[in-house]
């Protein structure tokens, strides 16, 4: 069925030419230039601005579009800017925030979006970097682990607590540029990722002015919950383009490998295995649909933790039934058992399948009675 | 306490009855499972139903106590709110 959606239209389909000018190992600071360049970025926000938050129609399309030319890890570089850092960014009003906003949306520079800290993820309120707030200065201590664009971002957007103990209000985001001294960052040793530019940072007395406080102090986390939701979505719109890339490459193989007199995609335990792999994805894109606006337009933060669980789940099914099918050639450097391991992203990073599921269980009653026939409730 | 602001926060109770839980100025917010997230759901909804923002000086954990903390808190948003509406109507 065609997406009738509104968004972004003919228009994008000409501009990504200026993505088909770039290598297919191209990492995430790349690609973002090429779609900066391209106008592409606003693309994924209504009416294209960012502070109008996202367009599902067009942010789908542009993480499609990248995700079936570049990697996973140069994907989830730009992911992760489009869904959370860069709407997180716009909730400030200072002109260097607005300065920072306006280079990563041209493509000129990219932010990170520093949450994880050195404490679990799934443990978030326990995180300690701090954030001191005098009357005409800040001061930044901590360090940020496996955070996305580290090692190419112009400005970190860090999670910093500027009260003690665990209370929601006790968290803050901070603006930081990445030159400012005290801020040193590491490259993750991680070879799935070096695309992403994964790494860690740390701040040691990073002095700022007061207007390098994103938003209100206090109001971190609530705006950090109001945009993973939109990250959560982002993911379920890539995995079904993943899903779907991975079902086209790995059907066309079967189709042209010989099997006795015919080829592998005319055994029927192949054909059920892949079909069933195609009902998933078909399950997962009709969630979306279902819920994307539930996310984009309300903050549903269940709605959004549906999704999340629900494209780790998919993913994996899918990608793993693929590498099956694959045999010993998705072995290959770049192939899909490699593509699936990148792709267990998806139960890890913006909420572990656990964590998720857990929100979903908070909201279970209204879920259930959600699915009641009209007309059946009192 | 405003009976929309007793609505708002009924969702969010997690008591195996919470149709039947008294919610009164003494309920303890996290006793009757209000943790972070639904905490955080709770403050979007007063500001959506009230059309307030709570001051930075009331975000902490004091305002986030009991039932009546938070609605002292929300009430003092009104009444300015109020004041700073029946002000620009008589100026």
């Amino acid at each position: 069925m065609p997406d009738t959606r509104s968004g972004a239209g003919p228009a994008l389909s000409v501009t990504l030419a200026e993505l088909d000018g770039l290598p297919a190992h191209a990492d995430g600071a790349e690609v973002w230039r090429a779609l900066g360049r391209a106008d592409l970025i606003a693309h994924a926000y209504r009416g294209g601005d960012v502070a109008a938050g996202v367009d599902p129609a067009g942010l789908e399309r542009l993480l499609a579009a990248v995700d079936a030319r570049f990697s996973i890890a140069a994907t989830l570089s730009m992911s992760v800017q489009l869904a959370t850092g860069l709407p997180v960014l716009a909730t400030g009003s200072a002109p260097i925030a607005v300065e920072a906003l306006d280079h990563a949306v041209s493509g000129e520079a990219t932010v990170a979006l520093a949450a994880t800290d050195v404490t679990a993820g799934t443990d978030l309120t326990a995180l300690r970097t701090e954030v001191r707030i005098g009357d005409d200065c800040l001061e930044v201590h901590g360090e940020k682990n496996w955070i996305a664009n580290t090692t190419t971002a112009e400005h970190f957007i860090v999670l910093a607590r500027h009260r003690d103990g665990r209370h929601f209000t006790h968290f803050t985001w901070v603006l930081v540029p990445a030159g400012a001294p005290g801020v040193t960052v590491r490259p993750a040793d991680s070879p799935l990722f070096a695309a992403s530019g994964v790494g860690h940072a740390d701040f040691d007395a990073v002095r700022l002015g007061r207007d390098h406080i994103l938003g209100r102090v206090g109001m971190g986390l609530p705006a950090f919950a109001r945009h993973i939701g939109t990250e959560r979505l982002a993911g379920a719109l890539w995995g079904v383009a993943l899903c779907r890339r991975v079902l086209d490459d790995t059907r066309r193989r079967l189709a042209t490998r010989p099997h006795g007199e015919s080829t592998i995609w005319e055994l029927d335990s192949v054909r059920q295995r892949f079909a069933t792999a195609v009902v998933r994805v078909r399950q997962l894109q009709a969630l979306c649909r279902l819920l994307e606006d539930h996310v984009a337009d309300r903050h549903d933060a269940v709605a959004a933790a549906t999704l999340k669980a629900a494209a780790a789940e998919t993913v994996d099914h899918v990608l793993g039934t693929c590498a099956q099918l694959w045999g010993a050639a998705g072995f290959a450097a770049g192939g899909i058992q490699e593509v699936r391991a990148q792709a267990a992203l998806f139960g890890i990073g913006g909420g572990a399948s656990e964590l998720v599921l857990a929100t979903v269980a908070d909201g279970a009653e209204s879920v259930l009675a959600a699915l009641e026939p009209a007309g059946i409730r009192p | 306490m405003d009976p929309r602001f007793i609505d708002v926060l009924r969702p969010l109770v997690k008591t195996a009855n919470p149709e039947a839980t008294a919610i009164t100025a003494d309920t303890d917010l996290r006793k009757v499972g209000i943790d972070s997230m639904q905490a955080i759901e709770l403050l979007f909804s007063i500001e959506d139903t009230f059309g307030i923002s709570l001051p930075d000086e009331d975000l902490n954990d004091s305002t986030f106590a009991t039932a009546g903390s938070l609605w002292r808190a929300v009430q003092a948003q009104l009444q300015q709110h109020d004041a700073g509406a029946s002000g620009k109507a008589t100026a």
